[in-house]
């Protein structure tokens, strides 16, 4: 019953305009206050801890600023050029180019937004002038840009890993069949919704162009192989491999593409040489794009770090009184099976996931469902990468969404018109999401292949 | 994800920015360093003569690198949050408030931010009583608000971190907080200064946005999601029909 109590407070304090953080904490402080013999430093110190005791969080800002540093226009177009080189001969060739490019960018960035707005800025325009209509355009990129939270590295991932103690190792290489699953079921439709409507195909244009554009693209991209390769080689943890990658991304973009930085030519000439310029090697550790890059990511991180923070003062709550506990025992007694259980879950999310930034939602929701799911012997990776989905549904799911306001923004259209153009395509995320739901090797299969069956410690 | 390179930011706002983008920049240069030298004393050379004066200094920097990565991490996001305040970038949800007439948007711009001065001010005191004891100072009285300083507490000023070497030009500390004992690694009340610091700064800053609304210069406190000055920009950009 109290529980309940610290809910609602929850959910007012976030309906009249309380940053996430301060609900969570406030709530929290609140109820520690009233029902239990706690001291306020006591609530200081797990704050000071949710830092200095989850080095798996450090993760975040090193992801953040790794995309960040390969978040510039110049990266995208490379992968758009090799996307477009790939699949763009196709029927509808343009479109499922944009959904392979969305996927791609995914690998780089861990956050949906930030895929919209880069790939759907570069393709929306273009496919515009081969002849789609804008909205198609729109409702295939708004969708195919919530890939982007479950194609590894994902913030997302982080965070629930944080929240619940699972591996992130084990949570990225579970989004991988998943996330490639949804893109090719979202590549296929298009195929035959664009023969059906006789939709433009581009020309092929020949293996020395898929060969050259892959060769401008494999840069950025070699960062998925840093990452991914790094943490199941045992050469470094996922932290470690977050940062590995951050200096990977800041050299590439600096002295490779060189889209920012001293070597940046001016205006749209071309870039400058090393050789010629060999300062840079120094100055570009200080130029202000790096710093303005470093100030981006920090800012990103702060914002979603303070609210994890207050989140696992929550879940200290949470845990002190046993409420996931006392409500796993009522439910079990209700004769509730795991079944109608994920159901509830992936009501709860798709609601939640409309209102709330996914970091945000995964935190309160993970720390209370998470036992209960334990309890019912689903398995906590199956259930990480279920509500990952389900974040990913909620952002396109109408009346609002995050990736809907984003992509009404890229595109500049209205809000109802994005909304009536991505629901069409929202249906095949909802069948994807059945499929995981209820086929946990899609998302169990690969980790177990590689990192060995799951200990469960409850 | 960036805002107008040209904007004039006044002198703290710079000095905060980079502090924010230095504290991020180190903690990715040290977790890397570490990775490379744990790698490298995987190698044989790292065990050869010519190399033994470069070892010892290489291996005590990597035993260090994780704490202090982890006190910086602390260090950002508690100190760091101000400025997030400041900048209005703190996440929250705007649904209900979108649809709220303007009388009731300020009642709620109100109550929201009561409720953030609330929680500073609960958490600066819990901050404080935390963080005291460390420095070797009283603690408050009383369990919500501080009723005057206690008289009789427990002074841990000899507390140490776990990895971190307290640097030779910092062992004046020690007669300050330390009864004139050297401090074999620094004291804990270094880095817990992170909390009092940053709930003093964050008061601050809710009290200025408290003002804001007041004066009616703003009606919301939040951003609804991270990407939203993206998406203006890339909104200036697009066609619109």
């Amino acid at each position: 019953m109290e529980a309940l109590y610290l809910f609602i407070l929850v959910i007012l304090l976030l309906l009249v305009g309380v940053p996430i953080a301060v609900s969570l904490g406030l709530s929290s402080i609140l109820f520690l206050l009233v029902y239990s013999d706690s001291s306020l430093a006591s609530v200081a110190q797990t704050l000071f801890s949710a830092f200095e005791g989850h080095y798996t969080l450090l993760a975040i800002p090193f992801f953040i600023l790794a995309s960040s540093f390969m978040s510039t226009g110049g990266v995208a177009k490379r992968i758009i050029r090799f996307s477009i080189a790939c699949v763009g001969h196709f029927h509808g060739g343009l479109a499922i180019a944009g959904v392979f490019a969305c996927m791609m960018f995914a690998a780089l960035s861990g956050s949906s937004p930030a895929t919209v707005v880069a790939i759907g800025s570069i393709v929306i325009a273009a496919m515009r002038k081969v002849g789609y209509s804008k909205d198609f355009a729109a409702g295939v990129i708004c969708n195919a840009g919530t890939l982007g939270i479950l194609i590894p590295p994902s913030i997302v991932m982080v965070v629930y890993a944080a929240a619940t103690d699972v591996s992130v190792g084990r949570m990225f290489l579970a989004g991988v069949i998943p996330g490639l699953l949804a893109g090719t079921m979202l590549m296929v439709a298009i195929y035959f919704y664009a023969r059906y409507k006789g939709m433009p195909k581009g020309e092929w244009a020949g293996w020395s162009e898929v060969l050259g554009a892959a060769r401008g693209a494999s840069w950025g991209l070699f960062l998925v192989v840093i990452i991914l390769g790094g943490i199941y080689g045992g050469y470094f943890t996922p932290t470690e491999a977050a940062a590995v990658a951050s200096v990977y991304a800041f050299i590439v973009s600096m002295y490779i593409y060189r889209d920012m930085g001293p070597l940046k030519g001016t205006l749209g000439g071309a870039p400058l040489s090393l050789a010629k310029h060999p300062q840079a090697l120094f100055t570009a550790w200080f130029h202000k794009d790096t710093r303005q890059t470093l100030f981006d990511a920090g800012r990103l991180s702060v914002t979603l770090l303070f609210i994890i923070a207050n989140a696992l003062i929550l879940k200290h709550v949470l845990t002190d009184e046993q409420i996931p506990q006392t409500i796993a025992t009522a439910m079990l007694a209700a004769g509730l099976g795991p079944i109608m259980f994920l159901v509830m879950v992936n009501v709860v999310l798709l609601i939640g996931g409309q209102f709330m930034e996914p970091s945000g939602l995964i935190v309160i929701v993970a720390p209370l469902v998470f036992p209960i799911a334990i309890e019912l012997g689903i398995d906590p990776i199956h259930l990480g990468i279920i509500m990952v989905v389900n974040m990913e549904i909620g952002m396109i799911t109408p009346p609002v969404g995050l990736n809907l306001f984003v992509t009404s923004g890229v595109a500049g259209m209205s809000m109802m018109r994005v909304v009536k153009a991505a629901t069409p395509w929202l249906g095949i995320l909802f069948i994807f999401l059945i499929l995981v739901t209820y086929i946990p090797a899609l998302s169990t299969a690969l980790p177990t292949y590689f990192m060995g069956p799951e200990v469960i410690i409850r | 994800m960036s805002t107008p390179a040209l904007t004039k930011f006044s002198i703290a706002e710079r000095l905060e920015r980079n502090f924010i983008a230095a504290l991020l920049g180190l903690m990715t240069m040290i977790t890397f360093a570490n990775v490379v030298i744990r790698k490298l004393q995987e190698m044989d050379f790292w065990r050869s003569d010519w190399f033994a004066p470069w070892a010892e200094p290489l291996s005590t920097f990597g035993l260090q690198s994780l704490e202090t990565t982890v006190f910086l991490f602390a260090w950002m996001g508690i100190i760091g949050t101000a400025y997030m305040v400041r900048i209005k970038a703190q996440l929250g949800v705007d649904v209900a408030l979108n649809y709220m007439p303007p009388v009731w948007r300020k009642a709620s711009a109100l109550l929201a931010v009561s409720a953030c001065l609330l929680y500073t001010l609960l958490l600066l005191k819990g901050s404080w009583d935390y963080w005291a004891p460390f420095a070797n100072l009283p603690p408050t009285e009383g369990r919500i608000w501080p009723e005057g300083f206690k008289a009789r507490y427990l002074s841990q000023g000899y507390y140490e971190v776990n990895d971190i070497v307290m640097p030779a030009w910092a062992q004046f500390l020690s007669d300050w907080f330390n009864e004139g004992e050297k401090y074999e690694k620094i004291p804990r009340f270094i880095p817990y200064f992170a909390l009092p610091f940053g709930m003093a700064l964050l008061l601050w800053r809710y009290l200025r946005v408290a003002v804001d609304v007041m004066q009616g210069k703003a009606n919301m406190i939040i951003a609804s999601h991270e990407a939203e000055d993206l998406v203006d920009q890339a909104a200036a950009t697009a066609d619109k029909d």
